[in-house]
């Protein structure tokens, strides 16, 4: 996948594209509006992460001079300003997604993934992500492994889908908690309750003999490693 | 009660105390000239009986039918040469009282002394007063009818100014960017008003324009190091690390999560005192309760809680959809929070209020001091303590009244949606009253 980050802040910038080599994305990266006007003018890319506040523009016009272009990129906002016209103003003028700062890496990927499925597997029925025995399907909350339906949450499931994108990842519990539950809910006191999810959706998965990948990280959080057969 | 009325009122008192005293003035003043015409007449006519006296002509012709009485005086001249004397009797034979002045008037006709006296009645001070107190209260009627009759007609001109002033104020808006507009007068006091309505609004405008930029520019330069932070912690941790630095990064990512929760909370206060969400259309409470619901239906499972609920149907309610939902959240993450574990949760809804009760330890600090910012009941907890702060401010931005209490265990929030609803027994202020405006 080729993305474009026009992110101002170089430090950000470098980070999300650090995190999406290791995807083996394509990352180029944009510090202006006129950078980035011109990178989408000569290249295409698959998606575009958007900052709103640019030095030497809005990010708002960038959407519109590429709704003008009929790019057919994938476009998630980031920005600092989680006021509501603005989410709406963004996603109004065709962006896909939303993501205010301070936001998590993984949180970041998932959302460029699914955005990423969205646009890539239009037309096509089957909105399939799968990782050997794992199957998942987004449009009807259906996972599977070893083709037995498992018995999941919507809560499960979404976990299942965020370790499996961003697998071999180390996901803090935090980023966990903020991804199942949002941002505004004060989520401090939810870490024993994420500990809760993944051993439920654990079990699970051991009871349908498929391979148990999700491993605790001493400290952080957990991993799903695809190294364990 | 309306200007108009308190201005007519003490009008209508004025006249009614000075009617009264110019009444008693005017008496005096026409029973004093009345006297004065007829004390000159009767010494004219003492001075004509007199001049015939001297002339030798008999009196008689001119004193016949008059009340006059000439006699001779023995001795001398008295001092003054004219005496007036007033009585006051009553006149037996027709059982009134009777005002009589007499005028003495002293000559000297030849070697002998005259005294010439002549008389009259005159009309008493109470007839006057009598023949003045139709025409008083004719006055004091007509003057009332008038002046509440023409201060009705004149005021809707006068007031207009200040009554459409007072509209632009109601019409005005911060969040709109729009100067206010207020109409020309010719009237003084009403040009100070606008001036310093002028004035008092551009102010705050520009106070609410700082305040609002300062807000956003808050989010940005720290959302975005906040940010940075995260994803470098989130980089370093996927590198190479043993046991401890993974600890140590844990507790950094603690931190930095809590900052974060921290620096969105107070930037959400930020905006509500800036009545940033406001909202025109209805949305259905109920359904929003219920969402929440089920988002936290599994926490309530894992901490074992037995949830009771009674929702009214349809229930909207003008509030923005983002503020409908933190209030539920932050409610509901409380209740589950501050539970015990096996302990339960009543949730209420009805078109008038919204009543979450939970079982708890009790309140370490007193139940009103927990919508403080960054009062906790227990200091210790994980918890940041602004989550009642913000509901705190979501009910006053929706104009809600909430109530905490605790008793017998239970801690119960109320909502009232209503300020009608709200019992007495809360020491509310006084409900604001309708502005009162001139007719």
């Amino acid at each position: 996948m080729k993305v474009l980050i026009v992110e101002d802040n170089k430090e950000l910038a470098s980070g999300i594209s650090d995190y999406l080599n290791g995807e083996k994305y394509i990352c180029e990266l944009a510090y202006t509006f006129e950078a980035a006007r011109e990178k989408l003018s000569l290249f295409s890319y698959d998606c575009i992460l958007l900052d709103i506040m640019l030095p030497d523009g809005n990010g708002l016009e960038l959407l519109n001079y590429i709704r003008k272009e009929n790019i057919n990129s994938g476009i998630l906002i980031i920005s600092a300003k989680d006021a509501l016209d603005d989410k709406v103003n963004g996603l109004e003028g065709g962006a896909d997604d939303y993501v205010t700062k301070p936001f998590h890496l993984p949180e970041l990927h998932a959302r460029l993934r699914a955005i990423y499925r969205r646009k890539k597997l239009e037309g096509s029925n089957n909105n399939l992500v799968t990782f050997n025995e794992i199957v998942l399907n987004t449009d009807t909350v259906e996972a599977t492994v070893n083709d037995v339906l498992l018995d999941v949450t919507r809560k499960e499931f979404d976990l299942l889908l965020y370790f499996v994108v961003n697998k071999n990842r180390v996901l803090s519990r935090q980023s966990i908690a903020a991804h199942l539950w949002g941002d505004y809910t004060d989520n401090l006191a939810n870490f024993d309750f994420v500990y809760q999810h993944v051993k439920n959706l654990r079990k699970k998965i051991s009871a349908v003999e498929g391979t148990d990948y999700i491993e605790t990280v001493y400290g952080l959080g957990y991993k799903f490693n695809t190294s364990k057969t | 009660m309306k200007l108009l009325n308190k201005i007519t009122l003490w009008f209508i008192g004025v006249v009614l105390l000075v009617t009264p005293i110019t009444m008693v003035i005017s008496r005096n003043n026409i029973k004093k000239h009345l006297d004065q015409a007829e004390i000159e007449r009767m010494k004219a006519v003492n001075d004509r009986v007199a001049q015939q006296l001297r002339a030798g002509e008999k009196p008689d012709r001119y004193t016949h039918g008059r009340p006059i009485e000439i006699s001779l005086l023995p001795g001398t001249l008295p001092a003054e040469k004219v005496t007036v004397s007033k009585d006051n009797y009553v006149a037996e034979d027709l059982g009134r009282k009777e005002c009589r002045i007499t005028v003495n008037s002293y000559y000297e006709v030849g070697a002998q002394h005259y005294k010439i006296s002549s008389f009259n009645y005159v009309i008493k001070s109470e007839e006057i007063f009598q023949g003045m107190l139709t025409a008083v209260i004719w006055k004091i009627v007509l003057l009332t009818i008038a002046v509440s009759v023409t201060a009705r007609l004149i005021s809707g001109k006068i007031f207009l100014p200040l009554r459409r002033t007072m509209k632009a104020i109601h019409r005005f808006d911060l969040k709109q960017k729009k100067k206010i507009q207020l109409p020309e007068t010719s009237t003084t006091e009403f040009k100070e008003l606008n001036a310093f309505l002028r004035k008092m609004t551009d102010k705050a405008m520009e106070d609410y324009a700082a305040v609002k930029e300062f807000s956003e520019n808050a989010a940005h330069e720290l959302q975005t190091p906040l940010a940075v932070i995260r994803s470098k912690i989130e980089l370093l941790s996927e590198t190479n690390i043993d046991g401890t630095q993974a600890a140590l990064i844990g507790d950094m990512q603690n931190a930095i999560e809590k900052l974060s929760h921290i620096n969105r909370s107070l930037i959400l206060l930020t905006k509500l005192e800036n009545q940033e969400f406001k909202t025109t259309e209805s949305l259905k409470f109920c359904r929003v309760t219920k969402e929440v619901l089920a988002t936290y239906e599994d926490w309530i499972l894992m901490r074992d809680i037995k949830l009771s609920t009674q929702l009214d149907k349809a229930v909207p309610l003008n509030i923005h959809p983002a503020l409908a939902e933190m209030l539920m959240n932050n409610l509901l993450s409380n209740a589950i929070r501050h539970n015990r574990d096996g302990g339960q949760i009543d949730v209420l809804l009805t078109h008038r209020e919204l009543c979450i009760s939970n079982t708890g330890l009790p309140p370490q600090i007193p139940t009103s001091e927990l919508f403080q910012r960054f009062k906790k009941s227990n200091q210790s907890s994980d918890s940041i303590g602004l989550g009642l702060a913000i509901v705190k401010q979501i009910c006053e931005v929706s104009n809600y009244t909430i109530d905490y209490t605790y008793t017998n265990g239970w801690h119960r929030i109320h909502v009232y949606f209503f300020k009608e609803d709200v019992p007495n027994v809360m020491n509310g202020e006084p409900l604001p009253t309708a502005a009162e405006m001139p007719a």
